[in-house]
């Protein structure tokens, strides 16, 4: 996916030169290995700063809102990050004219926790991908792993590497693997009884520090006023009680329901390697179980919520 | 001043020694990282951790804190009247704490225990604690601390050091307090001159392996690095999370919220509390108003602010430095990779 | 537990199952007085938050009623909800929460005894649970 970078260079150059675009949203290198840098910008001369590397895990979707309706936007867009584009489009939140997507095939981005783990926790000062190796230094050390054995969980998972919307495309498309996805940790947790339930959620949002990056990270989160800063009434505490910390999470992953592209952000940004999408994940198979949906792939289809069917399911309604 | 030696292993039996006469908080592991813990019987130290993913911080100023509560029941005899929550300052004492977190406790004092205001809550938390440094004999890629004031071996806000020799730990007291905390350690012998010299040597050959330029920022004119144009393109990637504030030994503000809830289940009898949380300039809400006008309702504003606060608001108020102690954990933590590095140059080297 | 008797939520919608609610009474239907009725315009209205908002505030249970699918004051109102109900079920039975502390119906206003069968189900099925204790909101957990 490196080689990315440079067709990223000059198109952004091109776009942000002859106007096509008023900003261009892409990535810098990072100053820190396997992280990389989101940045918009609007200067022509700044497009030789852009890049591409497995790195580009942050959805770049997020920049899109609060924007001013009239500009023209340039972005570089994954599987997951163009369908939430469609989802930000179908909410109106911006218009299918100003955007020029630069689509990217996808390969799955790097986790970089499960590197750290990979080499026992040393410090590791850099992480460069050569094809399908990983060749990973740090003081003293040199290692290779294969870089597919060390994907986001949200990517081992993906059926969607290749944008399902794009002006342009930097690649050949990416093939989807045949077989359907294993959510271990869904088919983990179905099989516990409901107390084992409870506990299991309870200890792993227990370490939340309520500093709000999953919630910032999603594309999908742009509401003004997020209810958890709603205080008449407050439906949710501010301290890092458990039992607010646990509200916060369900309602913000039901926030999301037929919303989340499973685009791995939330878990990516977490400070403290919380697996966040434990409980998106679960609205998600439920939406493609009970609906047959999936969020943003048909650009101009209204999100789940926001329709029905005669023929919904309602076992459950007495 | 009294210095002792302690073979690793003495060193790990003297520290929960120490627990008879302090709360102590050590260095421990949960996950992928380090947090500073209460040293209860089911935690296990670890001296040989780098850095903390979180600082320090909160063994004096915890992240949420309860100040006041009330009862909201009218036929209580102290219904709605406030009562302070009753606090434990025992003596506490936090070992394995790196220079970089020491030194960042007297920048934050200046805050919150100055002439004109004393916060009762963390000014006694800090008193009643002594502070049993560890020294970097090998600091993170991402650690800076010589160029801002602190050292791998730095003594500033430590009241014990203590030197990694390899095969063992000399610990030198550096005031009473540290006198005191040390002879509550059993288990050492009295330094030696020669090992004294040896950790003296050890230390003065570490360096940290970043460097950011300071020498201009006094000088900088406050407008100008206010209004320079390179603030839209550093915030753009920004998502205004808090993780830096957060994982910040000198990040300070906080947010007073009231609670209430039912007592004993009752729902018409309502108890309530005062607590005080973490709060953060990158969350929107931070400067929101009551009449609803935001001074900084702009993601570029919140992010000016914090550099400009940490680099230059502190420098010019107080002449001692910037508010920024160089522990790298803020360049670890951020999501999106934007490094402070980058703005100390980009602040330093301004030129209109 | 002896004595102690389940406090349920019910979000009725003003239509049909707050005016079932009314026919029950008026024809002397016998059901258990363990409702705290909050009447909502109609079952689309009912947030997330808002069941969150009754367990946290000490709710062992909490029902939720509207018109029967097709005939919603509102056209689809009751539409959205089944949609949004299904989900909320799961994510909730996911989290490790007894199902038989939320209930759901279409009761319309004619069906006054279908209301009083119903508020019976209910509170049985919450009274085999016991108190809820997970979700409440206490003395927060902090120094």
């Amino acid at each position: 996916m490196k080689q990315y970078t440079d067709t990223i260079k000059a198109t952004a150059k091109r776009l942000l030169e002859d106007g096509t675009v008023d900003c261009f949203i892409g990535f810098r290198k990072g100053t820190m290995p396997m992280i990389n840098h989101p940045v918009v910008i609007t200067d022509a001369a700044k497009a030789d700063t852009l890049y591409w590397d497995g790195n580009c895990g942050n959805n770049l979707a997020l920049y899109l809102t609060g924007r001013k309706a009239d500009e023209k936007i340039g972005i570089v867009a994954t599987g997951c990050v163009s369908r939430n584009i469609n989802l930000l489009i179908a909410e109106g939140q911006v218009t299918r004219e100003q955007l020029y997507i630069v689509g990217a095939p996808c390969k799955g981005m790097i986790e970089r926790r499960s590197v750290e783990a990979a080499v026992g926790h040393r410090e590791i000062l850099s992480v460069n991908e050569e094809g399908e190796k990983l060749i990973v230094e740090g003081k003293g050390f040199k290692e290779e792993l294969n870089r597919a054995d060390h994907l986001q969980r949200n990517c081992v998972t993906c059926r969607h590497h290749n944008p399902v919307e794009h002006n342009d495309i930097l690649g050949s498309e990416v093939s989807e693997p045949a077989e359907a996805p294993v959510f271990t940790d869904l088919e983990e947790a179905a099989a516990k009884s409901d107390e084992d339930r409870w506990n299991f959620f309870q200890q792993t949002f227990e370490s939340c520090i309520r500093c709000y990056a999953c919630r910032n990270a999603c594309p999908m989160c742009y509401c003004p006023t997020c209810f958890v800063d709603e205080a008449k009434p407050q439906w949710v505490g501010k301290s890092s009680d458990k039992v607010d910390t646990m509200t916060f999470h369900f309602l913000r992953a039901f926030h999301l329901a037929g919303r989340c592209t499973d685009c791995g952000a939330c878990e990516r940004v977490c400070p403290v390697d919380i697996p966040v999408r434990y409980l998106t994940n679960k609205l998600n198979r439920d939406a493609q179980e009970f609906y047959d949906y999936s969020a943003g792939l048909v650009a101009g289809e209204r999100p789940l919520l926001d329709q029905y069917k005669l023929t919904d399911i309602e076992d459950f309604i007495k | 001043m009294t210095s002792k030696r302690f073979t690793k292993e003495a060193w790990g039996k003297a520290v929960e020694g120490l627990r008879e006469s302090y709360k102590v908080w050590v260095p421990a592991k949960e996950g992928a990282h380090h947090f500073f813990k209460e040293y209860t019987d089911d935690i296990t130290p670890d001296f040989e951790a780098t850095k903390t993913r979180m600082s320090p911080k909160h063994t004096v100023f915890p992240q949420s804190e309860r100040m006041f509560e009330y009862s909201l029941e009218s036929s209580d005899a102290d219904a709605n009247i406030m009562k302070d929550t009753p606090k434990d300052y025992s003596p506490q004492a936090v070992v394995g704490v790196r220079p970089c977190d020491a030194y960042s406790f007297n920048l934050v004092k200046i805050n919150f225990d100055n002439k004109e205001y004393r916060d009762p809550w963390w000014a006694n938390r800090y008193e009643s604690t002594t502070f049993i440094g560890m020294g970097c004999n090998e600091p993170c890629s991402t650690c800076f601390c010589d160029s801002v004031g602190s050292g791998p071996f730095d003594e500033k806000g430590l009241d014990v050091l203590v030197y990694d020799m390899g095969d063992a730990y000399v610990a030198k007291a550096l005031n009473e307090k540290g006198e005191k905390a040390l002879a509550a350690m059993n288990g050492g012998q009295d330094a030696a001159e020669a090992d004294l010299t040896a950790a003296a040597d050890m230390a003065a050959k570490v360096e940290a392996p970043s460097k950011v330029p300071t020498d201009k920022l006094r000088s900088q004119k406050l407008n100008d690095l206010y209004d320079a144009d390179f603030w839209d393109e550093l915030a753009s990637g920004c998502l205004n999370c808090g993780a830096c504030t957060f994982a910040c030994p000198t990040c300070w503000c906080f947010d007073i919220q009231d609670e209430s809830w039912n007592r004993e289940g009752e729902v018409r009898k309502r108890q309530g509390d005062r607590i005080r949380n973490w709060d953060s300039c990158m969350f929107p809400l931070f400067t929101l108003h009551a009449s609803g006008h935001n001074p900084r309702g702009l993601k570029v504003q919140r992010v000016r602010q914090r550099f400009m606060h940490k680099l230059k608001y502190y420098v010019d108020k107080y002449d001692g430095g910037t508010l920024c102690v160089g522990c790298g954990r803020c360049v670890e933590a951020c999501p999106v990779n934007i490094d402070i590095r980058q703005v100390f140059e980009l602040m330093n080297d301004f030129s209109k | 537990m002896d004595g102690w008797e389940p406090k349920i939520v019910a979000f009725l919608c003003n239509w049909c199952s707050y005016g079932a609610a009314d026919l029950a009474g008026v024809n002397r239907l016998q059901y258990p007085p363990n409702f705290k009725v909050v009447r909502v315009p109609c079952s689309g209205r009912v947030s997330p938050k808002m069941i969150l908002a009754a367990f946290r505030n000490g709710a062992d249970g909490v029902w939720i009623s509207g018109c029967h699918p097709g005939d919603c004051h509102y056209i689809e109102g009751n539409y959205y909800a089944r949609r949004k109900f299904a989900l909320f079920r799961t994510l909730f039975k996911h989290i490790g929460i007894d199902e038989r502390r939320l209930h759901f119906s279409w009761i319309s206003a004619a069906e006054g005894p279908k209301f009083a069968k119903v508020a019976n189900e209910v509170v049985d099925a919450v009274k085999e649970v016991g108190p809820a204790q997970q979700l409440v909101k206490t003395k927060a957990q902090v120094g």
